[in-house]
């Protein structure tokens, strides 16, 4: 037997109901996680939403990183410049925190969106 | 019961499919494009941090983003001002040297950049950024007469190039130059070269406030780049929609030492030796041409906004720019208004004044 027209019916509503239940399904931007990397090395990944505070010693110096309402910024840093407490509160895709001396990068990743409901691919900063 | 078959598959197929779909979003929730591979390098180099994306077949894109980091390795190599190796390094150690033709070529880019913006970008100004302690985060406000004997050494025109025998040489003993203004411009523009000759056509980089995007995204919309707002994370100054642009901002807000209650910033007015103060906050230059855009944030930003709009009607077809001053308003020029978008009131800069 053939390609029936109720088949290719089926196909469509399959499809059609797929992408109904796909639009439901999604995951949601709940604010984003967190991943801090050393050294361009993965030291950890976190989530926005939750509050936490994370103390990273290292030969270079001290960082400590505080998470809470959805927004991660650099609390303490030994660094001599200190430009990485002056970058204050991220919490948009894309925005990162660099503390060039001890190579630690705090980035602002999963689906952020901004005012227009559209993520950003980059920020310059 | 032929029906009851084909509500029971469209079910189960309904939740299959949506579960296919589902799997195709990545751990952070992005759908990932099937034809196209991402590949992305994260390193520290020339002082910043940078980050290096390309979109293509999975070997191409990996090929490209591992060129693209040597060529940023080489290129430090080459400008660095403090690996004694380097050729800049040389230079300024002796006042004189050879330069190859990459370091050639900059030099001769940064002069003619020079004579543009009329001084108001200078890669002279090296020894002052020494002395306000700058190079070195030994921050300390140098003392009248110091300043203005470093102003004395700080002169583009006191440069002299011998093009065609690779050949550079200073007038005035303790001159020094650091090509730092545009070398990580002139990066991000040699990446998009590369990734060019390594057959991809979607990619981005973003090296430390110089950003720059080869054609579109993957899925071929606009790439959508956040402008940072000096006062901090949350806000943004707005969001510009770009496809084979550099975008550059220069502020003060982040790199600045405060002494006895004055605060003291990074970018220093020629002119003057001190940190400028042109009642600009942030200066970001939008241009195809990435090392210009480089090289011109930071004289806008010396130049502040009423000089630095007189310039951009000379220079219309070059770059196009957005302001933020310190009272708090926001200026975009026409080339780009249809392509920006923010939250705050902005006012246009139009052609005619
Ligand atoms: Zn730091």
């Amino acid at each position: 037997m053939g390609i029936k027209k109720k088949d290719v019916l089926l196909a469509g509503s399959l499809l059609l109901a797929a992408c109904l239940l796909f639009f439901v399904l999604r995951p949601k931007g709940d604010g984003g996680q967190i991943r801090i990397t050393v050294d361009g090395k993965l030291y950890g990944t976190y989530a926005l939403s939750g509050e936490e505070k994370i103390r990273i010693e290292q030969e270079s110096g001290v960082n400590v990183i505080h998470i809470r309402d959805g927004a991660v910024w650099m609390e303490e840093a030994d660094c001599p410049d200190g430009y990485c407490i002056r970058q204050g509160k991220m919490e948009r895709r894309g925005q990162a925190i660099i503390c060039l001396p001890h190579k630690l990068v705090v980035e602002v990743i999963g689906q952020e969106e901004n005012e227009n409901g559209e993520a950003l691919d980059v920020v310059v900063q | 019961m032929k029906k009851d078959f084909y509500v029971i598959a469209l079910v189960c197929g309904t939740i299959l499919a949506a579960c296919f779909f589902c799997g195709c979003f990545g751990k952070e929730g992005e759908l990932l494009v099937l034809e196209d591979s991402e590949a992305s390098l994260e390193f520290f180099a020339m002082d910043t941090y940078m980050r290096v994306v390309a979109y293509g077949r999975e070997d191409q894109a990996n090929a490209a983003v591992s060129a693209a980091r040597e060529e940023i390795y080489r290129l430090e190599k080459l400008l660095s001002t403090e690996l004694e190796t380097s050729e800049i390094y040389q230079v300024n150690a002796h006042g004189k040297g050879e330069l190859s033709t990459d370091a050639l070529s900059l030099l001769q880019r940064a002069v003619q950049l020079s004579e543009m913006t009329e001084g108001a970008f200078d890669f002279t100004v090296y020894p002052l950024m020494r002395a306000w302690g700058f190079m070195d985060g030994q921050y300390r406000v140098p003392s009248p007469s110091e300043i203005l004997g470093l102003l004395g050494k700080t002169k583009v025109s006191g440069v002299l190039v011998d093009e065609e025998q690779g050949y550079v040489e200073f007038e005035a003993d303790g001159m020094q130059i650091d090509l730092g203004g545009i070398a990580k411009g002139y990066a991000a523009a040699r990446i998009m070269d590369i990734y060019r000759e390594k057959g991809i056509a979607n990619g981005l980089v973003s090296l430390g406030g110089n950003v720059q995007v080869l054609g579109t995204k993957p899925d071929g919309n606009l790439w959508r780049i956040g402008l940072q707002h000096p006062d901090g994370g949350k806000e943004y100054l707005g969001v510009l929609q770009a496809m084979d642009l550099a975008v550059v901002t220069s502020g003060g807000y982040e790199r600045y030492f405060e002494q006895d209650g004055e605060r003291y910033h990074h970018i220093l007015d020629p002119s003057t030796g001190y940190p400028a103060e042109s009642g600009l906050l942030s200066a970001t230059v939008v241009s195809a041409d990435g090392t210009l855009a480089d090289g011109l944030s930071t004289a806008i930003f010396v130049m502040g906004k009423e000089r630095a709009v007189a310039f951009w009607r000379e220079h219309i077809a070059e770059f196009d720019m957005i302001l933020y001053t310190q009272e708090e308003e926001l200026y975009v020029t026409q080339g780009i208004v249809g392509d920006f978008s923010s939250s705050l009131l902005f006012e246009i800069i139009s052609e005619e004044p």
